[in-house]
């Protein structure tokens, strides 16, 4: 679904922030990319949507070259940026406006999702709270049906009911042909819904594994001791112990903590990904 | 590429009526605004003055131009914004769509519209003040030279239309600036070109003295001739195209 070969990307011509990146993602995944601030997260999601052009290689989605822009293509993704302005127009007349310039438009979904969001027709957009903005964006994205959503930090703004409701509605209206990347950096509103994990880091990216693949591979524990005979590969201290990576020799079941994996992978990424080759 | 992904008929008119109906509100409030400040200074005329109405023309056409190059500067205002020009860029619409939807409502409906304006203003001001429905103030704004400055209009604003592409922000200042800079430039290279060429004609005193005398009838023929014409050619046939091709390539290449 997105292919980038050897993608070099910078603000300024001093400044590089991809360089040589490679990444090859595909359909029907909700993809979490993760990263520290200022990791090219955001630009990443602009580079795929066409909206930051590549200073060498290529990006393709879909087989379309991103940077081209052409409406075959902006009919296949939907980009949700973390600020946005909406113009002062009603909810009805946005939608007849925009709408039809998807020809998958899912009028009855977007009727769904702004009952679900409690979001009235009549409504203006510019009278709108930041957070019923933001799930009017969503609702509106999903209606596209575009094969890929791009969301830049969703869950921005969202107090603690909407943030399970967009988990809940994510996970009800995709199908099997469409791709979600959600770039974010909290990691506990959406660990439920990601899989698989990108996580970048200075313009490389330095882990891409599935939740089954890190489950499969790691432990997640917390442990009373660090002892010498069982080294994690990666703990914090915490209250009643220490959270921590282990290699998952003996198989276990272990519930994966994303914060632990994400501080674990850019801490030490090598010691991290040297446990998925063993 | 497909030829639908360059121009579909349908998508352009969709994006024209986003367009015109997203930003109908502050643009009704603007067109409004000044065809009432052009209303009241014609009912004015028409009642102290009526013999002058049909020259309030000039005034017209002169509203017309600066009010036509400001909304043309100000037509991809949401590629200056990048909290809007996310929306814009990612619309499924082609550049040439958004080209040619920015340049047919600034250089085609909105000189209609103003003619149009231009006309109920002028038979209203006749009607309401002398109560009569006298055409000949109306047959001004139809007038051939009416007409030319309609045709001058429809090419200049092409300037704009780049320059609203082009600039960042306060895009006509931008646009006027640029068009000062250049036009300086030119004139320091005509300048310098006619001294190179036509110094040895000097009289000794401070400026050039060129006269038939000075030219071969063939250089004179070239003068008087060719350039007026090449002038001419440029400014009508090719002034818009060249401003097309280049703000369609602005809007090809934007960034956020």
């Amino acid at each position: 679904m997105v292919q980038i070969e050897n993608l070099s990307f910078g603000y300024t011509k001093k400044q590089t922030l991809f360089d040589q990146l490679e990444m090859q993602l595909e359909p029907g995944n909700i993809y979490g990319l993760l990263g520290r601030n200022g990791a090219g997260k955001t630009t990443l999601l602009k580079v795929i949507a066409g909206l930051v052009f590549p200073r060498g290689g290529i990006c393709r989605v879909e087989g379309f070259e991103s940077r081209k822009r052409i409406p075959a293509f902006l009919e296949d993704i939907c980009f949700i940026p973390e600020e946005y302005h909406l113009p002062s127009i009603r909810i009805h007349r946005f939608i007849s406006l925009n709408a039809p310039f998807y020809k998958r438009f899912d009028h009855e979904k977007m009727d769904w999702l702004l009952k679900e969001f409690q979001l009235l027709r009549e409504q203006k957009l510019n009278q709108l709270s930041f957070g019923q903005k933001k799930k009017f964006l969503l609702a509106f994205g999903l209606s596209t049906s575009a094969r890929l959503l791009l969301m830049d930090e969703p869950t921005n703004g969202l107090d603690i009911p909407s943030k399970s409701q967009f988990r809940r509605v994510i996970a009800a209206s995709l199908t099997e042909d469409q791709s979600v990347i959600i770039s974010t950096h909290q990691v506990r509103d959406l660990e439920s819904l990601i899989d698989p994990i990108i996580i970048i880091d200075e313009g490389r990216i330095i882990f891409q594994q599935d939740v089954a693949g890190i489950t499969a591979s790691l432990s997640f524990e917390v442990l009373p001791e660090i002892r010498e005979n069982r080294q994690p590969i990666y703990y914090e201290e915490g209250l009643g112990g220490f959270p921590a990576i282990l290699p998952n020799i003996d198989q276990k079941d272990t519930r994966m903590d994303l914060e632990l994996l994400f501080n674990g992978v850019v801490s030490n990424p090598k010691k991290v990904n040297q446990a998925f080759k063993a | 590429m497909e030829a639908n992904n360059i121009l579909n008929i349908k998508r352009l008119y969709l994006f024209v009526r986003r367009q015109v109906l997203s930003n109908s509100g502050s643009w009704l409030v603007a067109f409004g605004g000044i065809a009432g400040v052009l209303l009241v200074i014609s009912l004015l005329v028409a009642h102290f003055q009526p013999q002058n109405l049909s020259g309030m023309t000039g005034l017209y056409f002169s509203v017309l131009f600066v009010g036509g190059y400001v909304f043309t500067a100000g037509i991809f205002n949401e590629l200056h914004n990048p909290q809007k020009s996310y929306q814009f860029l990612t619309l499924p619409v082609s550049a040439t769509e958004r080209l040619l939807g920015g340049w047919l409502l600034t250089g085609i409906i909105f000189p209609v519209f103003g003619v149009l304006a231009m006309s109920l203003i002028v038979l209203l001001a006749n009607l309401v003040m002398n109560f009569t429905l006298d055409v000949t103030p109306f047959q001004s704004v139809f007038s051939p030279q009416s007409f030319t400055a309609l045709k001058v209009y429809v090419v200049t604003q092409s300037v704009f239309l780049l320059g609203a592409a082009y600039f960042r922000k306060n895009n006509f200042l931008k646009t006027i600036l640029a068009l000062f800079i250049i036009s300086v430039v030119v004139q320091i290279v005509v300048v310098t070109t006619a001294w190179a060429l036509f110094s040895p004609f000097t009289d000794g005193g401070d400026g050039l003295n060129i006269g038939p005398e000075h030219l071969s009838p063939r250089m004179e023929a070239f003068f008087t001739n060719y350039i007026p014409t090449i002038a001419r050619v440029v400014f009508w046939y090719l002034t818009i195209p060249f401003f097309l091709i280049t703000t369609w390539f602005s809007l090809k290449e934007r960034q956020v």
